[in-house]
């Protein structure tokens, strides 16, 4: 069976590791704010929310993407042709996650499952970051991630929300 | 430039100016970072003798070279100043995520002077940076006064530094909290920031820290992490956190009960590693921490990261308080308030005594929780008589009433939750640490035989030195078993050039004398290497060393073979010989 990316707030120590890793791998330096999966921090209430691409079923950022850049790779990772790009934003608008974005040149990035090895799920210690075939909890957290959906705001505001809602269910 | 970012910022409150400086290189070798590279700018700036709360006082805030990186547990970041508690050097470290934000930002440090001529805090967004008006944060909590900030960025995450009233009114055991829950703790951190009217800092970075061989780096950092940082030795941190200690002393006799009466609490299991899982909501960790050591509990609506052992021990069985709820909330108190929760349990403790024998009555006993719990606001807010007795701290408030045999602190800064009867070593830790009574500088509660003086004195000078580079290095006290040549491995690798173990040793044993020389030249003397007078003259009561003291002969024994070891002379002065061989010899003071 494939295996999917997982996170489960519950068990997130707020650690960054995984971002850490992520910007090491895709950027060559230390950098958490160009990482493809995020944290948000709530430090006053004791948690922490890690914002991943679902690499999803029926993906928005793909839809969108009017040049065909953004395509399914037959990994079933949702993946960026750049001879393609336009380099509209089309995509960072769509996703509801505020999972891609764009870099200074307005080329979008986002999450490719490291082609099936993901460096950040391997920095976590805390099992927060899973990647595995999956159980029947996990699949019912990532439902439960997945209907949190926000289509408004920047990719930062958008993931803030996502977290704020699982921290609701969780802290109150 | 590899692992450090090159630039410091310079914040002239009285000008009210900000601008930025290219990071001192000639330095860099010799001080590396956080503690040791803040305390050469501090001693660069100002002279020993000047008041810590004047607004020529300078603030260095530094972070450490491996700092924002995945080398885990090095990201601490130092507060160097003279102390408004003490009137020594002081260094205070954070973990947390400031210190990376901030070297994302572009800087590797902050260094503040002046005094604004009214309430602000300092905006740093990446390379825009500023000094906004407080006056709508002024009296607000840290908890609120980190929204405000947060708030004033724009966006969601940023990282802050806050003052509560505690520092507003310049408590001189008031904090800075960072994150909610961390803080420079002790020393009177918090009341530099407000005699320098500056409420908070809120920072905001999005760049990089680079290396000289990102996969050599990676490959090093996955090695010490696998092979020595998550060994047994280590783990207790990711299990348990700090209140493990409160078993581990209970059982060596040296959990100070009652103010400092008895060495073994019989209601620990209150308050103990069990009680803290059985209230835990999850796991929290410092930016790169795969430990997690804080715990995030919840007792009926009282909420909190933590409590960890020093404040389950000075907040809780040194003031014979066993109820969780209670701990939790005092905690919660002194995060918001913003003082110390160390200092004010023990200066709380001290009063319950006082209360108790009659010196004074302060309304204040032993395990009474409804007046302890009341009396953190008057003292951080000084709206009460006895508010403003007890943030004195615990040194003034038994000099006022004539009881300086019950105030159990060394050069002012109150002991922490380790006896000193009951292990000679914490004893002499607490009598030579820059800071006043302290277990960050020397930890040696593991010894095989607790009061054997002379092995103990060559233990603490080992970890005072080796601790000086690893606070420099930005390490956590929880990776106790990195040493000097993990570091320089490290280190070769981020930063592409060869360090050595050896040169990391010299350096660490400089800092130290480095700070002993700001103290001696600030006033301070060998008499001040000492002990409170109830550990000198009071027996321990209860626990495996019941009846011990660490009399006045042993602690004049143990000094001598401290300076001796030391090659500084028995007035406890640096030999000429020692400052040459560690490159001090021209350093004016
Ligand atoms: S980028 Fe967003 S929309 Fe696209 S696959 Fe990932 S989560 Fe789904
Ligand atoms: S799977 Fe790879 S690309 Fe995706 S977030 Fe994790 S480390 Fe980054
Ligand atoms: S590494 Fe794991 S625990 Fe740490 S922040 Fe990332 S998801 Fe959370």
């Amino acid at each position: 069976m494939k295996k999917e990316l997982f996170a489960n707030p519950d068990l997130c120590t707020g650690c960054n590791r995984c971002t850490l890793a992520c910007s090491a791998n895709k950027e060559g330096v230390f950098q958490p704010s160009k990482a493809r999966m995020r944290v948000t921090n709530f430090p006053l209430r004791g948690f922490s929310v890690p914002n991943i691409c679902f690499q999803c079923p029926k993906a928005n950022c793909l839809e969108v993407c009017p040049t065909d850049a953004m395509f399914r790779g037959a990994d079933g990772v949702v993946r960026l042709n750049r001879d393609l790009c336009s380099g509209c934003g089309a995509c960072v608008t769509a996703c509801p996650y505020g999972m891609v974005e764009q870099d200074a040149k307005g080329i979008p990035y986002k999450c490719d499952l490291c082609d099936g090895d993901p460096a950040c799920a391997k920095e976590c210690h805390s099992e927060a970051l899973v990647h595995t075939t999956g159980d029947a909890a996990l699949f019912q957290l990532k439902a439960a991630q997945m209907k949190t959906r926000h289509n408004s705001g920047t990719p930062l505001e958008k993931r803030h929300k996502v977290a704020e809602a699982l921290k609701r269910n969780s802290r109150g | 430039m590899n692992l450090y970012m090159g630039k410091m910022l310079m914040v002239d409150l009285s000008a009210e100016s900000v601008t930025t400086e290219p990071l001192r290189a000639e330095w860099l070798r010799e001080y590396w970072g956080a503690w040791g590279l803040a305390l050469r700018y501090y001693t660069d700036a100002v002279s020993p003798e000047i008041d810590p709360l004047a607004p020529e006082n300078v603030v260095v805030i530094m972070t450490a070279p491996l700092c924002g990186t995945l080398v885990p547990l090095a990201s601490r970041m130092c507060l160097v100043s003279k102390s408004p508690h003490t009137g020594t050097i002081f260094e205070s470290n954070v973990g947390g995520s400031f210190g990376p934000e901030l070297k994302y930002a572009g800087y590797d440090g902050i260094i503040i002077k002046g005094r604004a001529s009214a309430p602000v805090f300092l905006k740093i967004d990446n390379d825009r940076v500023s000094l906004e008006s407080a006056e709508h944060m002024t009296g607000q909590g840290i908890f609120e006064t980190e929204k405000l900030m947060e708030a004033a960025i724009g966006a969601h995450g940023a990282k802050t530094l806050a003052i509560g009233p505690a520092a507003e009114n310049m408590i001189t055991y008031s904090m800075i909290g960072s994150e909610s829950y961390r803080q420079f703790g002790r020393g009177g951190t918090g009341a530099l920031f407000g005699s320098k009217n500056l409420k908070g800092i809120v920072c905001r970075g999005t760049g990089a820290v680079r290396v000289a061989d990102m996969s050599r780096f990676l490959e090093r950092t996955d090695h010490y992490t696998k092979n020595d940082l998550l060994c047994d030795d280590n783990l207790w941190a990711k299990t348990d956190g700090t209140p493990i200690l409160v078993e581990v002393t209970n059982e060596m006799g040296i959990h100070p009960t009652r103010n400092y009466t008895k060495g073994f609490n019989g209601r620990k299991e209150q308050l103990n590693s069990d009680a803290i899982q059985a209230a835990k909501l999850g796991n929290r960790a410092c930016a790169s921490c795969p430990m997690a050591c804080g715990k995030f509990t919840r007792v009926n609506s009282a909420e909190i990261e933590g409590p960890e052992y020093e404040t389950l021990c000075l907040g809780g069985s040194n003031c014979d308080i066993h109820d969780l709820e209670a701990v939790i909330r005092f905690n919660r108190l002194c995060d918001d308030l913003g003082l110390d929760t160390m200092t004010c349990g023990s200066t709380i403790s001290l009063a319950m005594e006082m209360t108790e024998n009659g010196v004074h009555n302060f309304n204040l006993r032993f395990g009474q929780v409804d007046e302890y719990l009341k009396v953190v606001y008057e003292i951080a807010t000084l709206s009460t008589e006895r508010g403003r007795d007890l943030a004195k701290g615990a040194k003034h408030l038994a000099a006022k009433y004539g009881a300086e045999e019950l105030s159990m602190e060394v050069k002012g800064l109150e002991m922490p939750a380790y006896e000193p009867r009951g292990n000679f070593g914490m004893g002499i830790a607490y009598a030579t640490s820059e800071r006043g009574a302290c277990h960050l500088r020397a930890f040696p509660i593991f010894a095989t035989d607790p009061h054997d003086i002379d092995a103990l004195v060559s233990d603490v000078v080992d970890a005072q030195n080796a601790n000086s580079i690893k606070w420099s290095l930005g390490f956590c006290d929880f990776w106790g078993t990195v040493n000097t040549s993990i570091e320089a491995d490290l280190m070769s690798a981020g930063l592409g050039e060869a360090v050595s173990a050896e040169e990391l040793d010299r350096a660490g044993e400089r800092i130290w004398t480095l700070s002993r020389l700001f103290n001696l030249a600030a006033g301070f003397t060998a008499a001040d290497d000492t002990l409170p007078k109830k550990i000198m003259e009071r027996p321990l009561e209860g626990g495996r060393h019941e009846g011990r003291v660490f009399s006045r002969a042993d602690l004049a024994r143990a000094m001598q073979s401290y300076y001796e070891l030391r090659d500084w002379s028995a007035k406890g002065i640096p030999s000429s010989r020692k400052l040459a061989a560690l490159g001090l010899e021209t350093t004016t003071l």
